[in-house]
């Protein structure tokens, strides 16, 4: 790398400025060069074709769904297992008595006695069934629990296996990382090929894109026991599995129960976009208000969502206290008698012939809402509008002209290669440029163009807004304690919900998507930011204090530049937030890659429309992911010996 | 004291070379002589042990004493194989655990040779009562015979009455009380000790190698314990070991080592001991004698000065059977405390 000089420069050598200034005018050539001699849009001659081997595979699977080995000795068995999973709890909900998941939910959150959040709780668990979607809810929580009980049955045996294995895991991370980034709706569509429509392929795609967490935290989890535990455990003669079963497991029990939770809110985030493929419960419901551009009513169910969010997350959280924490045993007295007040309300109430909720406020709750979001948004018109035009007109409108019509495409793929070889080095640049290339070839360049452009303005307001805010927080602990709940419940939001308070303030378009993403990305921007900030070393800051560094010179000199590898992370996880955010947006009217995934789903013969959005969405999203992982890297303090 | 018989433990021209590449030719290179430095600098492979031998006797304590990056904690994992030497034996009562597969060698583990840690290695989940049964629950002992041992071994280590505490409730020489005791457990021949007592604070630690001390008064195990603390090895040891770049400089017992360092490295240490403490009557004793007052060839330099203050005039030094070894006078004492400021 140039960055080094030489300990003693020969005496013939260009000076830094000099080489510096010839690296650029080589770059403003290349670019001219690239300019001049290609064209402006991508030339569909270099179109790949992707979509047609896909959709000529699809034609082979419908063919053979009946027949087929594949079908019959693995898929069926499969889906008829997930399908009778299904069945069973969502019977078992259906037939409980309503008030006893409610008391069974209070019962278990006050078992690690903070009683006035398992009041929450058992509120947040009534309140589907007090805005009238008490039957949806309960279709939604028996697609979930099956879900993320098998990601959890495949993704913690996976996750142990990677962590012994350093080869297992180099080939499942990229493999969990693209996992991740695919829009969810893409997941969707092999699934419909492979198992149909339904509840089945929705519970599927639900398990692929809620594992990825499950086994990442199982790795790291097990990864983090103390290497002197294990030691110790080997010493005493335990065998692989004794030590496995007697301590990794139990001290990455943290881990691993965050990745259960991590897993349940992918997994609620997925359940609004699976309706697309007839997941039924909330969703659809949800879908309905989108539909009919009921705000009120939207907001109304979208909270059921939260709340079930909600609720899933602190019982999995109070599952498990930390291994080395003294836990706070009850009584054994106490729990049977607990488990035997259930039981008991259970029979009494099929005796009495209790079922589902009894009663709903459910509209009148809606039409009051509706006229207020009617009234907000006429009173903010003033400063939305513009705001909506401004962006739209003069940003994003403006960018794809740029790029698809007065720049060549090859001056774009040179212009991103330069960028990326001034922030992250060649290596990054040349991946850059080839990801950049492909991404024309699938014959998405103009979809690509605007999902970028919408995904560049919503990181650049993420960063405008978090980072200071980040900064401001980190040296101010107790308002961030504060504010720690509501940037909790912010995360565990599934996106789409995001978009539609934000689709009601502004006109359909990219702008609600826009706004959504600056939403959505804010919080863990401004958690990271201020991590950095928290955990620049206090005797570092003492030092300069003790050499007279003003407020300001120790911000800018000192935590700042200490900071930025956080700094930079934080803008990393916003770019992928975002981005993902974006492709949602496509159904809020956002347009670019996202809405073509969702013509992909709906359409005729899209499954190869399908693969091809699916390919550039990935390929856009580790660009941005290596760029920024990279810039972050190169600031990272050189790691002591 | 130094054992009898067979030795407990038979360590032969142990290597342990770190690094990718052929550990043959890191060690073909240092037995004609390359350091560790050139070693690092031409194969990229550190040398972390360096062809050491030595034996240690049935209830011996055999200390080694080296800086950081001496390769001591290599050396005891390679006695236990948590590392596996790249040559060399370890014999433990004529058999080499270097042979042994897999189960042999969880075998030794359960039953003969445990290990204190140390960051004391304790299990966080579990209550220090079952920190203490580990090792008999991996041996399938039942519940109720495995802690009713570990009480009994918690008394031992002065741990009455914090069974049902957890690890980090406990204050840091506690927590090594707890790792003792997990080590005793299972009534092992061979306790292997890493560093046990240097995360602790000084008064902690002095306190804790008088435990030690009483303890093996009691128990008569055989000890190989690793410290950087040369006061530490010259207070526990029978025997000493000083290590350096992944050799042993000497091997001696606390008086040898200190009366006749072997080499500059081993002398910056002894430099700073106050011999009065360490060295023995008979390493004092000139030809002469026998004299009116005598003591010991045991004795402490400590307890003659007074006697040659008292009276210009030597002092005999006898053995067990009163046997004249020769004498001490003023001149041998001055010249030993003068060598120790120097």
């Amino acid at each position: 790398m140039s960055a080094v000089a030489p300990l003693t420069a020969a005496p013939a050598r260009p000076s830094a400025l000099q080489r510096r200034l010839a690296t650029a005018g080589a770059v403003l050539a290349a670019l001219a060069a690239a300019q001049l001699l290609g064209a402006p849009g991508f030339p569909g001659s270099l179109n790949l074709g992707i979509a047609g081997p896909v959709n000529s595979a699809q034609e082979w699977i419908r063919d053979s769904r009946d027949g087929h080995w594949l079908f019959t000795w693995i898929l069926d068995p499969f889906t008829w297992l997930v399908r009778t999973g299904l069945d069973s709890v969502e019977a078992f909900l259906t037939w409980l008595p309503w008030y006893v998941p409610i008391v069974a939910v209070f019962l278990l959150v006050a078992k690690s006695r903070r009683f006035g959040l398992a009041a929450a709780c058992a509120l947040a668990v009534a309140y589907p069934g007090v805005v009238g979607v008490w039957k949806e809810s309960i279709e939604t929580i028996s697609l979930m629990s099956v879900a993320v009980a098998f990601s959890v049955a495949v993704g913690v045996p996976l996750g142990i296996w990677a962590a012994f294995r350093p080869r297992v895991e180099t080939t499942l991370r990229p493999l969990l990382d693209a996992m991740q980034t695919v829009p969810a709706t893409i997941y969707l569509i092999p699934t419909v090929l492979l198992f149909g429509i339904g509840q089945v392929p929705a519970a599927i795609a639900t398990i692929i894109y809620a594992l990825p967490p499950m086994v990442r935290l199982t790795v790291l989890g097990i990864r983090q026991v103390p290497p002197q535990a294990v030691e110790a455990s080997r010493m005493f003669g335990a065998t692989r599995r004794q030590t496995l079963s007697r301590v990794q497991i139990p001290l990455a029990m943290p881990s691993i129960v965050a990745g259960v939770n991590q897993t349940v809110m992918m997994a609620l985030g997925i359940v609004v976009i699976a309706t697309l493929v007839g997941a039924g419960g909330l969703g659809q419901a949800i879908n309905q208000t989108v539909r009919q551009l009921s705000p009120g009513r939207g907001l109304v169910i979208s909270l059921a969502v939260v709340a079930v969010a909600f609720v899933l997350d602190r019982v999995t959280q109070s599952l498990v206290t930390a291994p080395d924490r003294p836990r706070t045993r009850v009584p054994r007295r106490v729990l049977w008698s607990a488990v035997g007040a259930v039981v008991a309300a259970t029979v009494a109430g099929k005796v009495l012939g209790h079922g589902a909720f009894p009663f709903s406020w459910g509209s009148s709750f809606a039409a009051p809402l509706d006229d207020a979001v009617a009234w907000v948004r006429d009173t903010l018109s003033f400063a939305t509008r513009p705001f909506n035009d401004f962006v739209v007109r003069d940003v994003l409108l403006r960018t794809r002209s740029l790029m698809t019509e007065v720049l060549s495409w090859q001056a774009v793929v040179v212009a991103g290669a330069a960028f990326a070889w001034l922030v992250a080095g060649a290596r990054v640049a040349l991946f850059t440029a080839a990801a950049t290339a492909f991404i024309g070839a699938t014959g998405l360049w103009v979809d690509a163009t605007d999902t970028f452009a919408q995904t560049v303005v919503a990181v650049l307001l993420s960063i405008a807004i978090a980072v200071p805010t980040g900064v401001w927080l980190g040296r101010r602990p107790r308002i961030e304690s504060a504010l720690s709940p509501l940037l909790d419940s912010l995360q565990t939001i599934p996106p789409l919900i995001y978009a539609i308070p934000f689709v009601m303030l502004f006109t359909v378009g990219p702008v609600p998507g826009v706004v959504a993403a600056v939403v959505y990305a804010i919080p863990p921007g401004i958690r990271l930011t201020s991590l950095g900030i928290r955990q620049v070393n206090t005797e570092t800051v003492e030092a300069a204090t003790t050499f007279g560094a003003s407020q300001r010179q120790l911000l800018w000199g000192v935590r700042i530049p200490l900071a930025m590898p956080s700094i930079v992370l934080a803008v990393n996880q916003m770019v992928m937030m975002v981005l993902a955010m974006a492709i949602i947006a496509g159904m809020v009217g956002g347009g670019g890659l996202g809405y073509r995934s969702i013509e992909a789903l709906t359409a005729a013969g899209g499954t190869g429309l399908g693969a091809e959005v699916g390919i550039a969405v990935v390929l856009m999203a580790s660009v941005l992911d290596r760029l920024t992982q990279s810039a972050a890297r190169r600031l990272q303090a050189p790691a002591s010996v | 004291m130094s054992g009898s018989g067979s030795p407990a433990i038979e360590v032969r021209h142990v290597w342990k070379v770190f690094g990718h590449g052929n550990p043959d030719d890191a060690i073909a290179r240092a037995q004609v002589g390359a350091t560790r430095a050139e070693v690092i600098s031409h194969l990229q492979q550190t040398i972390g042990v360096r062809d050491v031998s030595f034996n240690v006797g049935r209830g011996e304590t055999f200390v080694v004493m080296g800086l950081s990056g001496s390769g001591k904690s290599t050396l005891i994992r390679c006695i236990s194989r948590l590392i596996e030497p790249t040559r060399g034996e370890v014999l433990l009562d004529g058999t080499d655990i270097l042979q042994m597969d897999d189960e042999q060698l969880r075998a030794v583990r359960r039953g003969r040779m445990s290990m204190v840690f140390q960051h004391f290695g304790l299990f966080p989940h579990r209550k220090v009562l079952d920190n203490v049964a580990y090792g008999l629950e991996v041996q399938r002992v039942p519940r109720d015979a495995r802690l009713a041992r570990a009480r009994e071994v918690l008394d031992v280590v002065g741990l009455t009455g914090w069974a049902d505490s957890y690890p980090q409730q406990l204050s840091g020489g506690m927590q090594q009380r707890v790792g003792l005791a997990r080590a005793l457990a299972v009534d092992p021949e061979i306790l292997l000790f890493d560093e046990p007592f240097s995360a602790l604070d000084p008064l902690i630690r002095r306190e804790m190698q008088d435990e030690l001390l009483r303890l093996q008064k009691s128990l008569q195990r055989t000890i190989v314990f690793i410290t950087h603390d040369f006061a530490e090895a010259l207070r526990l040891g029978d025997r000493i070991a000083i290590m350096k770049d992944g050799e042993f400089d000497q091997v001696g017992t606390p008086e040898e080592i200190v009366a006749n360092p072997a080499t500059d490295y081993v002398r910056e240490f002894t430099t700073d001991v106050p011999r009065a403490k360490v060295l023995r009557a008979r390493a004092l004793a000139t030809p002469g004698g026998p004299a009116p007052r005598s003591v010991q060839a045991d004795a402490l330099l400590e307890t003659v000065i007074p006697m040659l203050l008292d009276r210009d005039e030597p002092v005999g030094v006898v053995d067990a059977d009163g046997r004249n070894l020769g004498v001490i006078d003023r001149r041998a004492v001055a010249g030993i405390l003068a060598a120790e400021r120097r």
